[in-house]
């Protein structure tokens, strides 16, 4: 039981008091939900959503991409619908051209650019299987942390910093829009905060009203398509015919098997980043040792001698120069004649 | 704020304090000079009391409970809101400290929170120092650096090949969607 002190007579009957302490308590209880749900909704929650997001949502919009000093814009149009991901986009810059994939069909109508084939852009192997099927503890890797909201493209916005815990990558971050976890903008920065790569879309429809006519090719010009993975194989293990890595970054596991050629290539993946190391005999050419820099994007080469074969060694990936360097230093190439160079 | 405010916020803490002084608490403009009082002294009374904010809260979240019910009676039945309000009378500076409690309490979270995130802001890149030392130190000597303009047009299409493999894997296979293909159109751009 409550003693008054001062006795005071306000302290019965007063049609105010109720009045004030129901208001009070409904503010209380609005914010206390309000608390509720932005505890819920932590860096692991936004984490899950964002591979199931990046398929699922129905959009368009269009986003710019830099890296290094090179700039580009990109229309894009995504659809989701029974299940099949349907995605036309459209260059903004330079010659036109464009990519359309539906399913596992990809068609690519680039203009001639030069000296790159374009068949061999598009890859015949199991990709998306190998990739989408891993459940990479990003956390074990990365530190995830919520940094706030924003806008971006007239959308509500959370934003998520995945800090790397080593030297061996980059650090990323993430804004994800709130209603369906779609990937809107996105840094690679580097261990000195120095911002890498750079992703953000500019103009955004987030609409499940995307007609089949927006999914239609337009350009003109040499089409090359493609349809990747058709079979989903028993194993999605790497093929490293005839070479080895005696060293990779933690956390960094295979994830496809490219073919090109005569060329091994495999690609690791931490969840988040990921590098392609391509091992194939030398040609007549000789190729530098040491690192480009492209934006968040590492090429490290070499060249291999092994019982008089050369090989070029190549590591591409969103990983720093030291950290290429080392997987590129660690392949051993161990039987040359996997790579069919016998008699060249 | 005046001694006045102090003393009614004193005997809030205490549950004794009278209506009007609480109302005229409430409605002083400087709310976070109050707000800041009241959560000092909540810590005062924390730490001597040796309790912890947590078990405040929860006997926080059922006074809400049943003023909310109060207030239902109240609506529903007014001609017996007197009878209602005199049996709850003893439970008025309750309702009023659960109030404060949350609004300080939520305050003080969102004001944590927002210290927070501008670390993280800052922090989102590694310390620079720290990392290059420790870079420094495991990996070892500098990286080499191939300037990709210096190039011949043979090398060059080597390597614009491995980039568009790497993006393509990207792309289709990492599941990053549209930042792969953007990756991938930017290396087979002729931007270099």
């Amino acid at each position: 039981m409550h003693k008054s002190v001062t006795g005071s007579p306000t302290r019965c009957l007063d049609p105010y008091r109720r009045l004030l302490a129901m208001v009070v308590v409904v503010a209380a209880c609005l914010a206390g939900q309000a608390f509720a749900d932005t505890v819920t909704r932590d860096a692991e929650y936004w984490l899950d959503r964002l591979g199931p997001a990046l398929n699922m949502t129905s959009y368009r919009g269009v986003f710019v991409y830099a890296r290094g000093d090179q700039v580009s814009s990109m229309q894009i149009a995504h659809r989701y619908q029974d299940g099949v991901v349907e995605e036309r986009l459209v260059p903004q810059d330079g010659a036109s051209g464009e990519i359309v994939r539906k399913g596992m069909r990809v068609v690519c109508v680039l203009p001639d650019h030069g000296r790159i084939q374009l068949d061999q852009v598009i890859p015949s192997g199991p990709f998306a299987e190998a990739f989408s099927s891993q459940l990479m503890p990003v956390s074990r890797w990365y530190e995830p942390e919520l940094a706030g909201d924003d806008r971006i493209a007239g959308y509500d916005v959370v934003k998520l910093a995945l800090k790397a815990k080593d030297e061996l990558r980059y650090s990323h971050q993430l804004w994800l829009e709130k209603s369906t976890g779609l990937l809107v903008k996105s840094h690679v920065r580097s261990s000195s905060g120095e911002v890498l790569e750079h992703f953000q879309f500019t103009s955004l429809e987030i609409t499940e009203s995307l007609s089949d006519n927006e999914f239609v090719i337009r350009t003109e010009g040499e089409e090359v398509a493609r349809e990747l993975a058709p079979k989903k194989t028993a194993s999605p293990a790497p093929r490293m015919d005839g070479w080895t890595l005696d060293w990779r970054p933690d956390g960094f596991i295979p994830a496809a098997a490219p073919r090109s050629g005569k060329g091994q290539a495999v690609a690791f993946s931490d969840g988040l980043a990921a590098f392609s190391v391509f091992v194939e005999p030398a040609r007549k050419i000789v190729m530098p040792t040491g690192a480009s820099r492209i934006g968040a994007t590492t090429v490290y080469m070499k060249q291999l001698e092994v019982d008089d074969v050369d090989f070029f060694v190549t590591v591409v990936g969103e990983i720093p120069p030291r950290t290429a360097r080392k997987v590129a230093e660690s392949v051993k190439v161990d039987d040359t004649l996997a790579f069919g160079v016998v008699g060249q | 704020m005046d001694d006045r405010l102090k003393e009614t916020l004193s005997a809030m803490m205490d549950d004794e304090a009278d209506e009007l002084s609480v109302r005229r608490l409430l409605s002083h403009a400087r709310q976070d000079e109050v707000r800041s009082q009241w959560q000092r002294w909540q810590q005062v009374r924390d730490l001597m009391h040796q309790g912890n904010l947590a078990e405040d809260r929860v006997d926080v979240s059922a006074g809400v409970r049943e003023a909310l019910d109060g207030g239902v009676h109240k609506r529903s039945s007014p001609t017996v809101s007197g009878k209602v309000r005199r049996e709850r009378n003893w439970h008025w500076p309750a309702v009023a400290m659960v109030t404060l409690a949350l609004v300080v309490g939520f305050g003080a979270g969102a004001g944590w929170e927002s210290a927070d995130s501008n670390g993280e802001m800052a922090n989102a890149g590694i310390p620079a120092e720290q990392s290059e030392a420790l870079e420094s130190e495991t990996v070892g000597e500098p990286v080499q650096e191939v300037a990709l303009q210096g190039l011949d047009d043979e090398q060059w299409e080597q390597v614009s090949r491995y980039l568009l493999e790497h993006a393509q894997h990207n792309s289709v296979g990492a599941g990053r969607g549209s930042v792969g293909y953007a990756r991938l159109v930017s290396a087979s751009g002729s931007g270099y």
